[in-house]
């Protein structure tokens, strides 16, 4: 397909690659900090004592150069570039007496105070990418997860009806019927998700009604077992845990209903649910 | 059953086993064998594969053992497996470096750290099984908070999460004799990060 008069890729094609190769530069910086740190390194200056008007303004070229580029400029980066305007405009600011002490905080101090606390973790960061890492440098002799429940244990095997009645033991048990509670902490089902998943992620797989029996010394009121009993319920919905029961001979749900995690792709999806649920 | 029987037990249950094997567990499988006895023949088993100039040798990750290929064969082991081979970007492992140092932690102190926004990054590690839910704080919004998983120590190849390394402390990144300028005023944008912040258990209920 070509095109007639002058070709916009012959544009391109003259334009483009020394803007590709100041974005693939300027890409490599992981952020504002990143940025000024290298900045500071270039300029071979102290960190606690930046030389702000210089670093600002070479901060600012790069920043308009990504623009320039048609770089989406994060907003963090813009942010920065008035952090570092405010600080400059405040070493303009005569000091109010001469002397050292009373001048009160140096401007630059935070600025200081971010950047390394940020170098602290780019270099914890690099030392991580240079471990030996599974999957990448060494590989595992593991056999893959065996199903351990077998097909009459399907999920569906259970059934609401046999799950109502063992959370009505439970309640039952816990004799908790009819008496005053004095509430003493709000209950979520939001946490109670999260402390059935944490169990299972301890238990291969738990029995359904020794959930109720987790943390021991805590307190079960009958809020909380509600709270726990809804809890697992919304992560059977999420498809985030399985609850299944043991068939006898002739097909019958035998046995004690057990919880466990469900595997594979997705199963992972519900901590982005409990995330959303406030 | 004698020693060598129990070590034979012991190779298959590293290597057959889906996940990292503890001493416990496997004590508890091969008959007759204490703890203590199922750590010395992990470490005789070792040295047998180092002698033997095996392919392979073993790793004690999560709290438990597993065999795994000597680095100098990953360029083939990589050719041989279908998926992409483990790649973490810079964003990524920045991000696991905060959440492993300063767990629990919310995205708000991950992004403070950073000074980018971390939204995204964390969903990829969370997907990719090295980041999970640790709960939330107890402050206005109960921001979830993050932490790492068993699945981390296994692909960084460490016991527990106290054989990460120290985090360097401030005061070794700087100059010779330079002075550090004291606590910082409050932060401007997000809440600084703090160790001291009431975490999960903190009673304090906002309403």
């Amino acid at each position: 397909m070509s095109e007639p008069g002058i070709s916009t890729s012959e544009l391109r094609a003259e334009g483009v690659p020394s803007a590709s190769a100041c974005a693939i530069k300027l890409q490599v910086f992981e952020g504002p900090l990143d940025l000024l740190l290298h900045l500071i390194r270039l300029a071979e200056v102290d960190i606690t004592d930046i030389p702000i008007a210089e670093i600002a303004e070479q901060y600012t070229e790069y920043v308009a150069l990504m623009h320039e580029l048609d770089l989406d400029v994060a907003g963090e980066y813009l942010l920065m570039a008035a952090t570092l305007a405010w600080i400059k405009s405040r070493m303009l600011l005569p000091p109010s007496a001469e002397g050292d002490e009373d001048e009160g905080p140096d401007p630059r101090a935070e600025l200081v105070a971010r950047l390394l606390e940020y170098q602290r973790f780019k270099e914890a960061a690099e030392q991580l990418g240079e471990r030996t890492l599974e999957g990448r440098d060494v590989f595992a002799a593991q056999s893959p997860e065996v199903e351990r429940a077998p097909d009459e244990e399907r999920p569906l095997a259970v059934s609401l009806v046999a799950l109502l009645d063992a959370f009505r033991r439970v309640l039952a048990r816990s004799g908790g019927t009819g008496r005053h509670e004095v509430a003493t902490e709000p209950i979520h089902v939001r946490d109670r998700m999260l402390a059935v998943m944490d169990a299972l992620a301890r238990f291969e797989s738990l029995e359904f009604e020794r959930v109720f029996e987790l943390e021991p010394g805590r307190p079960w009121s009958r809020t909380l077992l509600i709270a726990t009993f809804l809890a697992i319920l919304e992560l059977v919905r999420l498809a985030a845990l399985r609850v299944y029961q043991g068939l006898d001979a002739a097909g019958v749900p035998e046995g004690p209903i057990r919880l466990r995690r469900a595997e594979g792709p997705g199963a992972d999806a519900w901590a982005a649910a409990v995330a959303e649920i406030t | 059953m004698d020693r060598e029987g129990q070590k034979r037990i012991l190779e298959a249950l590293v290597l057959g086993a889906p996940a990292p094997v503890s001493a416990e567990k496997i004590a508890e499988v091969v008959p007759g064998l204490e703890v203590e006895d199922a750590r010395r023949l992990v470490a005789e088993l070792g040295r047998e594969y180092d002698e033997q100039g095996r392919a392979f040798e073993i790793w004690e990750v999560a709290g438990g053992y597993q065999l795994r290929t000597r680095p100098e064969f990953a360029p083939y082991l990589r050719l041989l497996h279908r998926e992409r081979p483990l790649r973490l970007s810079r964003a990524a492992l920045e991000t696991l470096a905060v959440v492993a140092y300063r767990q629990p932690v919310t995205r708000a102190e991950i992004e403070a750290v950073r000074g980018v926004e971390a939204d995204a990054v964390i969903k990829s590690l969370v997907e990719r099984q090295l980041v999970r839910i640790a709960g939330h704080r107890e402050v206005p919004g109960r921001p979830m908070l993050y932490g790492t998983t068993p699945r981390f120590l296994e692909v960084f190849g460490l016991g527990r999460l106290e054989d990460l390394p120290t985090l360097r402390e401030i005061e070794e990144l700087l100059p010779p004799g330079a002075e550090t300028t004291g606590p910082p005023p409050p932060a401007s944008a997000a809440a600084e990060p703090g160790e001291l912040e009431p975490d999960v258990e903190s009673p304090a209920e906002l309403h």
